[in-house]
């Protein structure tokens, strides 16, 4: 079976600072590393390999740095990576991501099942899996929190709701998003490091892509804008209530209320 | 020893010094008060002040002098040997509430603080600041005094060293109330005697240190650690000598083995990253660039894989190391949760004797029939091993304790160790210091107290 | 097109200007600098840049006619009929916001055996509700449900739609998007309506470090997701005017690769790191059995008990519930300390929660320095009758 695993680069550190003067993200001397929570989708592809055999393809979007977690993926046990990197794609949101990725994606040619990370860490909107899964044409399934069952025409899952857990059978070819915990990933192997240290990881730019409109690329195929970043009010109420028993749960009461717990 | 009891005017005179809030007695005294983190048995002070400078204590300790009164300086009371615990009654000087950070001085690359400033907000101010305080004991809510007092190691001391290297200079209090500062900022010092680092590791016996300077060094940019599994714990032990002799210095070697970390798995209900070995070493490296940690690591992994590893895992993101270290930092309270009572023992030994000392403990385990578990500093020969007793009867344990304590520390003492590698003598491991160091050296020890304390109030019954 | 064009002539000082970036997505190779991949649109090149360096050229972009598109859809979030109540929060929400443009608010529920519930939703002030019932739409599945929205979509043409952040919602509103190629702005913790109908959205990023303003100017719907307890509940309305529509849609559209083989209640969560709400048990519990207690207050705020090291080694608990540095780290939206005096220890690892709330008689514990709300009093007489309270209130 073919298994793709959607992987991206985030921020080293989520305490991140904005310029109040510029209103941009200070990056400077901040380390990228792969996004966490793909390191689940990583380990479940691993997982499904080395139960029923497959092959692990990784895919990545974003500048020509973003190669190193395609090495770290090939070093936790990932058989081939491209990455898919042009300037046309700058300034993408989610729409525009999901549709170069989807680009990207038909250069591996057959896939069975896609897996992605349930969100990342910067961006933190969990939607790229489903918009991805729309512009292939495929079902999808979020929130994965088990795999049942691997099976050669389909996969059965445990998808997490709010109060329920729904077990579902997809068939391929499918895209799922898994939720952290599903396992615990991997670390990067040493040896695997030293056997994979050759290997190319192949670059995909705008030239390579059938859909050749560069409107729907990059900022132009964003339909969003953001007009303004800026840091959040941190919640430094501190009050002191010294009262009555009665009073104070009165006034604990309506806290609670107000707080939406009751 | 004949030591005034505690009446009504000295709690006068104590709450003139301190005010009344900050003097407890009786019931009032919080029962943490009363021991530390592995001592059982309760023993409260007879009063207790938190004082906030150095001047009460100096009033405080001039006053016992005169009166013939015992004083236990303690600070939060996370030591393991029973060093912070007034077992002569007395009155208890907690410096918790002295815990400001007084000067950061980055032309010397010094930090002034009270002794009551916690280890961890030593580390996150220095860190906000672009400098690091080496020593990385793994009780982070400890005082830096409390560290000052037991010379305090951490994982780090393969690379950097200890408490007592990271101390320019300290202001103390001595048992007759004087206050004195010894050392300074200065780089150098060869004015007499060594008066500050006797002081240092000395558990509160000889002066109440009531302010400290440490040196700071640039933090270093980049870390990462290697978990390198291997088939058994004599090959990983084997290999670290080998590691050393490398001339590449990680900052720490750590050993674990399979049963401890399914133990912490339990306690923390986290899976850790791997677990298919039956032993691990632990190595973390620092640098301050991706380009020097990765020559460093791979030499190290290569020695490794040499001798025998199974592969070398890298851990080089924030979340990898909490998934590993969440877990060895929770050894101790994982093992305590998983039986009824323990004790510890904290010996070092030289380097290449490691894996003979764990070995030697693997065979008296099964020889006296009782629960041994250990892991430890690998990379700096002090191994913290536990001796749990289970379910056995008070008098099995505590003769079966007794029998595997003598044995090991005979055996550390045989390879040329010691009794203690950071967590101190306390009055627990008294009986060992004296066995394995002998008499003149403890009369040695007993002279230079009495130089300091003639009367022998200070923290009466530790250490010597 | 946008784009942001370099004139390599007017270049001096290659090497400050590859500063500029905080992407580093300038290269400069001796002769020529190029923008590559990294680059974000942010423009702060063409700001802080050496003046005619850098210039940011933006092709007039074809609008929608927005005022063809009309109106704020509710998705309404349901299990089996059950509605989860983001649904009426976000009911609440579009009302407010309809009010501002003048916009009628709708609600499009899909579902199966869910007749019945639709009328409900009327008293809440609704114009119309939109329903599809269908044996085919009884559970979840993507393909059937996106078919359903996009019919509706493409029949109503509303200006705004909101969906529930749960797990349905959160899957459903992004292929929506993509399918009608415009906008989503997902989690967004305040909504607001701009005078040419384009909807203000904020959100935070970077796990909340981050808060951003989104809009989404040339497309039409603008799709939001809100999470559960983020706005207030609608009011109901005394006298309802709106409407209950029925709607079918062809069976060959409702055709899913997706079988539901069983749909099971959830079990509790278990670790107190996945609570929502936590109630902490300190050294002011004077027994094991006043813990059950604090167990009741957890249940009605559908948390988990916790405790601090000291009860844990007196035997009052399991020691996977306990908080601190020896223990675990902790992030819940709301934090109940009773009896907790607040060593450090302890608060190391919870003092990161949304809302810390503390009961404690001693008015000095360190407890109440990072405590929102201190609550100086008697866990023993606070808790019993806050519980009392909560009770009435569910009645």
């Amino acid at each position: 079976m073919n298994i793709i695993v959607c992987i991206k680069q985030v921020p080293g550190t989520s305490e991140v600072e904005v310029d109040q003067e510029t209103g941009v993200l200070k990056r400077e001397g901040i380390d990228s590393k792969m996004n966490p929570y793909d390191l689940y989708a990583i380990e479940t592809a691993i997982k499904m390999k080395e139960e029923k055999g497959a092959k692990i393809s990784v895919v990545s979007m974003g500048p020509p740095q973003a190669a190193e977690i395609i090495r770290e993926a090939y070093m936790m046990g990932a058989d081939e990576g491209a990455l898919i990197s042009d300037r046309v794609f700058g300034g993408a949101d989610v729409l525009a991501t999901s549709y170069t990725i989807s680009q990207g994606v038909q250069k591996f040619g057959l896939y069975d099942l896609i897996i992605c990370g349930k969100q990342t860490t910067d961006g933190d909107t969990a939607q790229v899996g489903p918009e991805l899964a729309e512009f292939l044409g495929i079902p999808h399934i979020t929130n994965v929190k088990k795999i049942v069952e691997v099976k050669e025409h389909s996969i059965i899952v445990d998808m997490d709701m709010p109060h329920a857990v729904q077990t579902v059978e997809v068939n391929y070819p499918c895209l799922i998003t898994v939720e952290k915990d599903i396992n615990q990933p991997r670390l990067p192997s040493f040896k695997r490091k030293l056997a994979t240290k050759n290997q190319a990881i192949p670059m995909y730019s705008f030239k390579d892509f059938t859909d050749q409109n560069e409107n729907n690329y990059g900022i132009n195929g964003s339909p969003t804008r953001v007009i303004r970043i800026f840091s959040p009010e941190a919640n430094n109420d501190r009050e002191m209530w010294k009262d009555t028993p009665d009073v104070l749960v009165d006034r604990l009461t309506n806290k609670l209320k107000e707080l939406k717990y009751v | 020893m004949n030591y005034k009891k505690i009446d009504g005017q000295d709690i006068a005179f104590l709450i003139s010094v301190c005010g009344k809030e900050r003097v407890f007695t009786g019931g009032e005294i919080h029962e943490s008060y009363s021991r530390d983190e592995l001592v059982n048995e309760h023993l409260y002070p007879e009063v207790v002040a938190e004082v906030l400078h150095t001047e009460e204590i100096s009033q405080i300790m001039k006053y016992a002098y005169e009166n013939n009164i015992p004083v236990t300086p303690r600070g939060q009371g996370t030591g393991l040997a029973g060093g912070a615990v007034a077992i002569h009654g007395g009155i208890m000087v907690s410096t918790v509430r002295m815990n400001k950070i007084l000067e950061l001085d980055e032309e010397n690359l010094t930090l002034t603080v009270e002794p009551g400033v916690l280890l961890l907000d030593i580390v996150k101010f220095v860190q906000k600041n672009d400098l690091f305080y080496p020593p990385d004991p793994g009780e982070k809510s400890a005082t830096i005094g409390g560290n000052i007092s037991t010379n305090a190691g951490g994982m780090r001391a393969v690379k950097y060293g200890v408490t007592r290297d990271y101390i320019r200079g300290i202001e103390v209090v001595l048992p007759d109330g004087q206050i004195m500062t010894m050392g300074g900022k200065t780089v150098k010092n060869s004015s007499g005697y060594g008066l500050k680092d006797i002081i240092i590791g000395s558990e509160g016996t000889l002066a109440i240190v009531t302010k400290a300077i440490l040196k700071l060094l640039p933090l270093p940019k980049k870390s990462l650690s290697l978990l390198v599994p291997f088939p058994d714990l004599a090959q990983a032990i084997e290999t670290v000598p080998k590691i050393i002799k490398s001339k590449s210095i990680p900052t720490a070697i750590e050993f674990l083995e399979r049963e401890i970390i399914l133990a912490s798995e339990e306690f923390l209900g986290k899976q850790f990253p791997d677990k298919s070995a039956n032993a691990y070493l632990l190595l973390t490296f620092d640098g301050n660039s991706k380009e020097e940690l990765e020559e460093a690591y791979e030499k190290v992994a290569h020695i490794c894989l040499e001798a025998g590893a199974i592969d070398a895992l890298i851990s080089n993101t924030q979340e990898r190391q909490d998934a590993i270290w969440s877990a060895r930092g929770a050894f101790l309270e994982a093992i305590k949760a998983s039986t009824t009572e323990l004790d510890e023992c904290d010996v070092v030994v030289p380097r290449d004797r490691v894996a003979d000392f764990v070995k030697f403990n693997d065979e008296l385990q099964q020889k006296i029939g009782i629960k041994i578990k250990g892991f430890g500093h690998a990379g700096d020969g002090n191994l913290h091993v536990y001796v749990l007793r289970d379910q056995l009867e008070e008098k099995e344990w505590q003769d079966k304790l007794a029998r595997a304590m003598d044995a090991m520390y005979a055996k550390a003492k045989e390879f040329g160790g010691d009794v203690s590698g950071e967590h101190g003598i306390g009055s627990a491991k008294k009986p060992y210091l004296e066995a394995t160091k002998g008499r003149e050296y403890m009369e040695l020890l007993k002279r230079i107290k009495l130089a300091f304390d003639p009367k022998n109030l200070l923290n009466p019954g530790k250490v010597c | 097109m946008a784009k942001i064009v370099i004139d390599q002539d007017k270049i001096t000082e290659p090497e400050a200007i590859l500063e500029l970036c905080p992407f580093g997505a300038l290269e400069w190779d001796n002769q020529y600098l190029s923008i590559n991949a990294a680059c974000k649109m942010c423009k702060l090149c063409v700001k802080k840049g050496p003046a005619g360096v850098f210039t940011f050229i933006e092709d007039e972009v074809v609008t929608v006619d927005k005022s063809q598109w009309q109106g704020i859809v509710v998705y309404v979030d349901h299990m089996e009929g059950n509605i989860h109540p983001v649904t009426l929060e976000l009911i609440g929400k579009a009302k407010e916001l309809a009010a501002k443009v003048s916009y009628p608010v709708y609600c499009l529920f899909m579902g199966h055996n869910i007749t019945g519930k639709a009328q409900e939703l009327l008293q809440y002030g609704i114009d119309e509700v939109f329903v599809y019932d269908d044996e085919e739409l009884k559970d979840f599945r993507i393909e059937p449900y996106a078919a359903v929205f996009e019919e509706f979509i493409t029949k109503v043409k509303p200006s705004i739609v909101l969906v529930g952040g749960t797990t349905v919602g959160r899957s459903l509103a992004p292929r929506m998007a993509a399918r009608f190629r415009t906008g989503l702005t997902a989690d967004c913790t305040v909504l607001d309506v701009d005078e040419n109908t384009d909807l203000a959205q904020i959100r935070p990023a970077f796990g909340g470090n981050i808060m951003a303003h989104i809009v989404t100017p040339n497309t039409r719907p603008q799709f939001a997701t809100v999470r559960y307890k983020v706005f207030s509940l609608a009011e109901k309305t005394n006298s309802p005017t709106g409407k209950v529509t029925f709607c079918t849609i062809s069976k060959e559209k409702l055709v899913s690769q997706i079988r539901v083989l069983q749909v099971k209640p959830k079990e509790k969560v278990k670790s107190i790191e996945d609570a929502e709400v936590i109630v902490v048990a300190g050294g002011g519990i004077k027994s094991a059995k006043d813990m059950e207690m604090l167990q009741v207050l957890a249940d009605k705020l559908g948390g988990m008990v916790a405790t601090t090291r000291p009860l844990i080694e007196a035997g009052f608990a399991d020691a996977r519930l306990q908080i601190g540095l020896s223990g675990r780290t902790v992030k819940p939206k709301l934090i109940i300390t009773c009896g907790v005096s607040g060593a450090v220890q302890f608060v190391a690892g919870m003092d990161s929660a949304d809302n810390i709330i503390a009961i404690n008689t001693d008015e000095n514990a360190p407890i109440f320095n990072v405590a929102h709300y201190g609550i100086i009093g008697d866990l023993y007489k606070i808790v019993p009758d806050l519980i009392e309270r909560l009770a009435q209130g569910n009645e």
